[in-house]
């Protein structure tokens, strides 16, 4: 059976309806899923992300080692800092990707849903293999995590953030803060591409009544509460990859085109066959692909450019804010320069579309 | 999901479409439950009035933001009627399933097909 949120009764009394996903089952929509999406573009949503995991390394050696873990180096990131990076395997191919949290008593990651014993065994034998001292604390079935996001999202918790003036924590930075007499992990981070915050409570017996909190600091935005589907499209509005989609079958950091995120000076697990990839040139790329006419793009869907196979999609959908068809897709050397017409198979009819450069939905861009 | 609505008078399939008999003709469409599970719905596929389909072949594509659908038919005969007005409010589909969000209609070649078919209550049990 599925495991489930420790608040899934609120999410029921909430109208939920729930979907499984990586062993969970979670909200996938409450009221609706385009007005949920548009909830977080232009004022607040609030989402239940329990189902992902939250794994301490602590100890004299827990710099060196996420050092040796992670594709970002550490040490460009000081206490109150947050980075969005990936840890692979010597192949170069990545694990998972996740955010580390700079706490003062140690890194604080947050790898993907089902992804901790993964992680926990992983780091454990990074740590082993290179004698370092450090502790690594599964935490993920003992937390809740609330991920408020949205524009309305600093103005909303900062009505239940007691001793921090949420001003002064800027995006990707974090810290403890004070929630209804009580002290939780706080970043200011999301995976939304809007302003926003994610709140670790442990125990998760005091879940309940602060997402009751929450909820009724909202109102006076017209906070919605967020599932799973909505999600999934603000997420790839802004080219935010989803591990099981983007990584599936062995994808490495130069290919999914997260190398931005990779600091090359340290020395990192995977670095040496990823800058052979890199110099290769060979690679495929994860690329932004814009429909251009009718048809909604979906994972598994072929990306042609002419009578020549030149890709596949992994993530695919209909863009709420823009109404058209937009994919993330791997795509050869050769077809992907931004502007290149492409043509993707969309259940036996091909749908033309463009590459593109960036993000899908630019900043405030989601007018209507 | 508890909360989805099962309509009485109406007939179900497995896949989770839906047929309200009329006489020789039938409506068909998606039910409460599909729907909620497909999330908002954005684009549709609808064959041409007056096509002749057979029992078990595809009869629309449902597309909403998170995933697609393809709608089969448990009846076969021919179609007398598409909701046209589905193509422009492709939402009715979210608001009213049973009324407004009905896709075709279909005169049946053969009543007895309707036999296999769930009652509401045979339909609850399965959700």
């Amino acid at each position: 059976m599925a495991l489930r949120s420790p608040i899934h009764e609120l999410h029921k009394e909430l109208g939920a309806g729930f979907t499984e996903f990586a062993g969970f089952e979670m909200p996938l929509q409450y009221k609706g899923l385009i007005a949920e999406h548009m909830a977080v573009r232009k004022g607040v949503g609030l989402f239940d992300v329990s189902h992902m995991s939250n794994v301490w390394v602590r100890g004299k050696d827990a710099e060196p080692l996420i050092s040796k873990i992670m594709i970002a180096d550490p040490k460009r990131f000081p206490v109150g800092k947050a980075r969005y990076n990936a840890f692979c395997r010597e192949d170069g191919t990545i694990i998972d990707d996740t955010i580390f949290l700079h706490m003062p008593e140690g890194f604080y990651v947050v790898p993907n849903a089902g992804m901790n014993e993964i992680a926990v065994e992983w780091f454990k034998k990074v740590r082993d293999e290179n004698g370092f001292d450090a502790e690594i604390i599964d935490e993920s079935r003992e937390t809740v995590i609330l991920a408020i996001q949205g524009p309305k999202a600093e103005a909303t918790m900062q009505k239940v953030v007691e001793d921090l003036d949420l001003s002064t924590l800027k995006f990707f930075e974090c810290s403890w803060a004070k929630v209804n007499g009580k002290r939780y992990v706080l970043s200011r981070t999301g995976y939304t591409g809007e302003d926003g915050f994610e709140l670790h409570i442990k125990p998760m017996a005091d879940a309940e009544k602060i997402t009751r909190m929450i909820l009724k600091a909202g109102e006076e935005f017209d906070l919605h509460c967020v599932g799973l589907g909505a999600r999934d499209s603000l997420r790839l509005e802004k080219n935010l990859c989803l591990a099981g989609n983007e990584f599936e079958g062995g994808r490495s950091p130069v290919e999914a085109g997260i190398n931005w995120t990779m600091d090359w000076e340290h020395d990192f697990v995977g670095k040496a066959a990823m800058l052979k990839q890199k110099e290769g040139n060979a690679y495929e790329l994860l690329r932004p692909l814009l429909c251009t006419d009718k048809g909604i793009p979906r994972h598994g869907c072929e990306v042609y450019d002419g009578e020549e196979l030149v890709g596949k999609v992994t993530s695919g959908g209909m863009s709420p804010c823009m109404k058209k068809g937009i994919a993330l897709a791997y795509v050869k050397p050769g077809h992907r320069e931004e502007g290149r017409a492409l043509e993707i198979e969309v259940r036996g009819k091909r749908v033309p579309c463009a590459v593109i450069k960036g993000q899908f939905v630019k900043k405030s861009e989601c007018a209507n | 999901m508890a909360d989805s609505e099962v309509r009485k008078g109406y007939l179900y399939t497995k896949s989770h479409e839906w047929l309200k008999v009329d006489g020789k003709k039938a409506k068909l469409g998606i039910t409460d439950h599909a729907q909620k599970l497909l999330t908002d719905v954005v684009f549709l596929e609808l064959p041409d009035a007056g096509a002749v389909v057979g029992k078990g072949d595809e009869v629309g594509v449902v597309e909403s933001v998170k995933s697609v659908s393809e709608i089969y038919t448990p009846i076969s005969g021919k179609i007398t009627a598409v909701n046209s007005e589905l193509e422009d409010a492709p939402e009715k589909i979210n608001e009213s399933p049973y009324e407004e969000g009905w896709l075709v209609e279909i005169e049946m070649k053969d009543e007895s097909e309707l036999g296999e078919l769930l009652d509401a209550a045979a339909y609850e049990k399965i959700l």
